[in-house]
């Protein structure tokens, strides 16, 4: 089974996923893409490689099996985890949110730069990767989750969950407006 | 009170994120906000029905309040995952515009200005939606 963990940068997908890495694959994509240079053009403006989501996702298939050749076997997982995460078949989309004004502060913390972390919280307030998210794979396949107040152990237990078949899809479950 | 028949034009910015749509209307330059919407939320649920009949409703009031102003056409930036004009419409963005065309107000040019979500990579911008 697929479950890609998809989310604006700074919601807590890496630091979540790692806490998985002893029960289950976890793939990092944006250090793919980078790697093994899956992309076709530099965004100079936002100093970020343009995904090329057919060369990804062939990679992924190759890697750890396509999508929905094992839809509930629960016992082989794969979680591929990155912003980019939901352009690619899965069989459950878990997108972590986080609000735009704590996220923000947590990418300004990780050294980011103020027009990165902007920019971010910008997305994160008008649910960019949310409605991209549905609008891919559909409301009953996404599990949204609130990290604002999480931990990150917390939010692996959420991903697990989504994983065990223990939670119930969901989305639209957070306003985020007035924090643009 | 007006000496020209030139007409006067402001920039209408509207947000369309999932399940809410927010509409300011301001001076050319940005700096003078005219009207704003009250960013009323729309029913969770009715997603698909409630939001751009809301955005909508918020449209007429807002375009009211800015002919009384004086204005007669508006520039648009819609900024949100509704805002994707290669898409299908998205609740809010396309209704807003509609709304504010019925409205009487002229529509000048549409942008789309929506941010992207980057870390160091990020997705290509006509995806295969
Ligand atoms: N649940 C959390 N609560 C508070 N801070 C967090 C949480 N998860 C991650 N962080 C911090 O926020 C920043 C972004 O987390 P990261 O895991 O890199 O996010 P992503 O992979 O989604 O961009 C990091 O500095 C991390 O230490
Ligand atoms: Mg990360």
């Amino acid at each position: 089974m697929r479950v890609v963990v998809t989310g604006t940068p700074g919601t807590g997908k890496t630091s979540a996923t790692a806490l998985l890495e002893d029960e289950c694959t976890v793939a990092h994509l944006n250090d793919e893409v980078r790697d093994r240079e899956f992309w076709t053009e530099r965004d100079e403006e936002r100093d970020s490689l343009v995904v090329d989501v057919e060369k990804l996702e062939a990679w992924v298939d190759e890697e750890y099996g396509e999508a929905s050749d094992d839809a509930d076997d629960a016992d082989d997982v794969t979680i591929v985890e990155s912003h980019l995460a939901h352009l690619l078949p899965a069989d459950r989309v878990v997108v972590l949110r986080c609000r735009p004004d704590v996220l923000e502060s947590r990418l300004l913390d990780r050294g980011e730069n103020e027009a990165k972390a902007s920019e971010n919280r910008e997305s994160e307030a008008l649910d960019v990767i949310l409605a991209e998210a549905v609008e891919e794979h559909g409301v009953d396949s996404v599990y949204e989750v609130e990290t604002t107040e999480q931990s990150p152990e917390a939010v692996a237990d959420a991903i697990r969950a989504v994983v065990a078949g223990d939670r119930e899809p969901s989305a639209g479950t957070v306003d985020y407006l007035e924090y643009l | 009170m007006s000496e020209t028949s030139e007409e006067t034009w402001g920039i209408a910015h509207v947000y369309a994120s999932f399940n809410n749509t927010l509409i300011t209307i301001t001076d050319q330059t940005g700096a003078e906000t005219i009207a704003k919407s009250s960013g009323g939320t729309v029913v969770k649920q009715n997603r698909d029905e409630a939001s751009p009949y809301a955005a909508m409703q918020m449209a007429e009031v807002v375009a009211e309040e800015v002919k009384a102003a004086g204005i007669d056409g508006v520039h648009v930036r819609v900024r949100g995952p509704g805002g994707n004009l290669n898409k299908s419409p998205g609740p809010g963005a396309q209704a807003t515009i509609r709304a504010l065309a019925r409205a009487g107000l002229e529509i000048g040019r549409i942008e789309d200005v929506t941010p992207i979500p980057h870390d160091g990579t990020r997705a290509p911008k006509n995806r295969r939606f």
